[in-house]
């Protein structure tokens, strides 16, 4: 469904090394690592909002290396992201914010778009929130609006990255909770970026790490808790010694 | 790329000509990237479709907050000039009754759209990289493309259009407010009765036309060139106090030039 | 009761006067920053290294803008003065036409505009950065004066910077207006020059440019010096005082240059 091969970047030090994984149709990914291991990077690659050195990037089947900006405004249809730090339009309401991908993208009605942002507000559990301006919300507020954004198109691929960051360990779970139930629900591909491994493994199908732009593992959750490779192993059970 | 331009044009060899040599290069990169956020913008005009309310929002921000420095501004700058200019003049001719004429004459023809543009270069550039460098460094242009909406429509489309219409308008008023300044002074300080400054026969059609012409391009290059100091802006919020800097100087920097060729070609072609 | 009073906030002569009192308190405080470098200068209480390094990256710095600046801006000027020579065919007085204008207004106003973008806006910037990542008050906790070890130096490295670039810029404009002279309209460089020292134009024209650009660098150093020392809000607190430091300074530069040029007209 999403495969990347040979993905290389380098901004004057490598940034990203020869990466190759794909993820299947239907499957929630992991993707961990230390900080600055090229994570979020790899996340603007699949999407084009960055381009590699070298490597291709298919989704679905066509390489969206190939597609001109023009095209890729519409390929991004087939995708929802939700960013670290929420990038919430501070200049709308809630209920704009999340509106604002279904004004894009699709012809519908002003009656089902209230509708769909209506659903999806109250899938995140922030029913009655429309009217509110993000720059008062508090943190987990802001990022369920976020998914709510995301995930307000149905689009089929859907991106989160950091979902929990700056969460107290609560929130961080239901967030957790929320993301699985929706993926499950609704059949959807995801790549879900995190440095809480505890909790992010608990929702995975397939884990990917990295490390200084290098994809030193890529298999299913029960491979990732089991290794024994030096790294991962040190990483996913967050041990004190080891090559991190 | 960009980057390394920047640190070529610090380096100091080659005296004036290395000097203007390098800055050359810097903006002929810079301005590969304004021609193109340029023709972006100039296709979604073209293309029509806008929220009514934010055009009126953007002609607001512009104008509305720019008005009282303006109005201060052009206001001083008309006593000067007419002080100035007055002073020389009698060095060397003692009468000044042509005074308020070659005035006029200069004030549309260059005055009046360059310092409003030099000024709104200042402001209006200033708050526009400020205002895309913030939603550049909190993702949220990210966000507007993810969400299939092209940043040059919706960010500086309606500020384009928005800064060709204000700089007209309040060129059109700052030459106003300037002229009675400086008719004021003509009055109190060289006897000049207002009936003889108000003298409009050196001032030609060609002349409103080169002012027409001036207000288009100063209104257009500002926020183009500001609006791409404000997209290329990196490392967090510290990077959109540079991107400010940037602007400002690109801005201000374009309206110079721009100034130049105008007047240059008004110069060949109407006379 | 309520309701004539909400007309009147809302009215534009409030917001005039709510305008009128913040420009009052920021001029007051940037008079209380000059009272503080003015007692360290009194003293020569500055530190030496600081300002060499200062006045090096600002003249550096402005060095390719004033040059592009100040030769468009004398071409500028022969343009403008095209059609009067052309008028009167007083080909000799164009010397004197874009010396006057150059040297009284244009030169030191349009050289202090840039360099309030470029060097202004960046010492706004440096100190604003320093004083939300808390430096002023580690430099505090070392016992050094934070005014005589920053901000004296640079606020004298902008004044000279000024002053030396007007200088500069002055000549570097005549010079486009001599080139811009001959391509446009005809005028040989030695008529030109001839008009610009005929004996209409003296010395005091060029201190009256020189005395003005000193008071801009006074006007800009003070800017920039106030709003980045009073930066509050963290990093975007920055790029606000950036914006204030770029508007102050070029309101400050026309109107000290309305009183100025009253005054020694």
């Amino acid at each position: 469904m999403i495969e990347i091969q040979h993905l290389s970047k380098s901004f004057g030090h490598p940034v990203l090394r020869d990466v190759t994984l794909s993820v299947p149709a239907g499957c929630l990914y992991g993707l961990i690592g230390p900080g600055a291991s090229g994570k979020s990077l790899l996340l603007r690659m699949v999407t084009g909002l960055m381009r590699p050195d070298t490597g291709s990037v298919t989704v679905e089947g066509q390489d969206v290396l190939a597609m001109t900006e023009l095209e890729l405004a519409s390929f991004r249809l087939k995708f929802g992201m939700l960013f670290q730090n929420n990038a919430l339009f501070d200049f709308m309401t809630v209920a704009q914010n999340v509106a604002f991908p279904l004004e894009r993208m699709f012809e519908l009605t002003p009656d089902e778009i209230r509708d769909r942002v209506d659903e999806r507000l109250a899938a995140v559990s922030l029913s009655g929130f429309g009217e509110r301006a993000p720059v008062g919300l508090s943190g987990g507020q802001k990022k369920r609006v976020g998914v709510a954004r995301a995930t307000v198109t149905r689009a089929p691929i859907i991106f989160y990255d950091e979902p929990a960051a700056g969460l107290d360990p609560v929130t961080s779970q239901k967030i957790f909770d929320l993301l699985r139930a929706e993926q499950q629900h609704a059949k959807t591909t995801v790549i879900m970026v995190s440095s809480d491994i505890e909790r992010l493994l608990t929702v995975t199908d397939r884990v990917g790490m990295m490390y200084r732009g290098a994809l030193v593992f890529d298999g299913t959750t029960d491979e990732a808790l089991t290794s024994e490779d030096r790294y991962v192993k040190q990483f996913v059970h967050g041990l004190m010694d080891g090559p991190l | 790329m960009g980057m390394d331009i920047e640190r070529a044009a610090d380096d100091e060899s080659g005296g004036v000509a290395g000097i203007v040599g390098r800055r050359a290069l810097q903006l002929v990169s810079a301005g590969r990237e304004q021609y193109s956020v340029l023709v972006r913008t100039m296709y979604y005009v073209a293309r029509g479709k806008m929220e009514g309310g934010v055009l009126a929002r953007q002609m607001y921000e512009i104008g509305n907050r720019s008005l009282f420095l303006l109005t201060v501004v052009m206001g001083f700058i008309g006593t000067i000039l007419v002080l100035q200019a007055g002073l020389q003049t009698r060095r060397v001719v003692p009468d000044l009754s042509m005074l308020g004429a070659s005035y006029l004459e200069l004030l549309v023809r260059d005055l009046s759209a360059s310092i409003v543009a030099l000024m709104l270069a200042t402001r209006v550039g200033a708050g526009i990289a400020a205002e895309i460098g913030s939603m550049v460094v909190t993702e949220q242009v990210d966000a507007l493309r993810m969400c299939a909406a092209d940043p040059i429509d919706y960010l500086v489309k309606p500020r384009f259009l928005a800064s060709i219409v204000m700089t007209t308008v309040l060129t059109i008023w700052s030459g106003g407010v300037s002229i009675v300044t400086g008719m004021i002074t003509a009055d109190v300080v060289f006897q000049v009765a207002p009936k003889t400054f108000w003298n409009l026969s050196l001032v030609h059609a060609s002349d409103l036309f080169i002012c027409l012409v001036k207000c288009l391009a100063y209104g257009a290059a500002i926020p183009v060139v500001s609006a791409t100091s404000g997209l290329s802006t990196f490392g967090g919020s510290e990077g959109v106090g540079w991107a400010t800097t940037k602007a400002v100087v690109n801005s201000s920097l374009a309206v110079i030039i721009l100034n130049f060729l105008i007047s240059s070609a008004g110069l060949i072609a109407f006379s | 009761m309520s309701t004539p009073l909400v007309a009147v906030a809302f009215s534009p002569f409030a917001r005039a006067r709510d305008s009128f009192m913040a420009l009052a308190a920021t001029i007051g405080e940037m008079g209380i920053v000059a009272l503080r470098i003015m007692s360290r200068l009194w003293r020569l209480d500055l530190d030496g290294r600081e300002l060499m390094r200062n006045m090096y990256k600002m003249g550096v710095k402005s060095l390719s803008i004033v040059v592009v600046t100040a030769l468009f801006t004398g071409a500028i000027m022969v343009v403008q003065a095209a059609p009067i020579v052309k008028r009167y065919g007083a080909q000799q007085l164009l010397g004197w036409g874009a010396g006057f204008g150059t040297l009284r207004e244009i030169g030191p106003l349009l050289t202090a505009l840039m360099i309030s973008g470029r060097v202004g806006a960046n010492n706004a910037a440096e100190l604003g950065t320093m004083t939300v990542t808390e430096q002023i008050d580690a430099l505090r906790a070392l016992a050094i004066d934070p005014v005589a070890f920053l901000v004296v130096p640079r606020f004298i490295a902008m004044v000279t910077t000024l002053f030396l670039s007007t200088l500069y810029a002055d000549a570097l404009a005549l010079l486009g207006a001599a080139y811009a002279g001959q391509a446009l309209i005809g005028v040989e460089p030695m008529t030109f020059y001839n008009g610009l020292v005929s004996g209409l134009l003296g010395v005091g024209d060029v201190m009256n440019g020189l005395v003005k650009s000193v008071i801009f660098g006074i006007v800009i150093g003070l800017s920039s010096c106030h709003f980045g020392l009073s930066v509050t809000g963290g990093a975007p607190g920055v790029g606000r005082a950036v914006n204030a430091t770029v508007v102050a300074s070029a309101a400050g530069i026309f109107i000290v240059d309305y009183f100025v040029s009253f005054i020694l007209g």
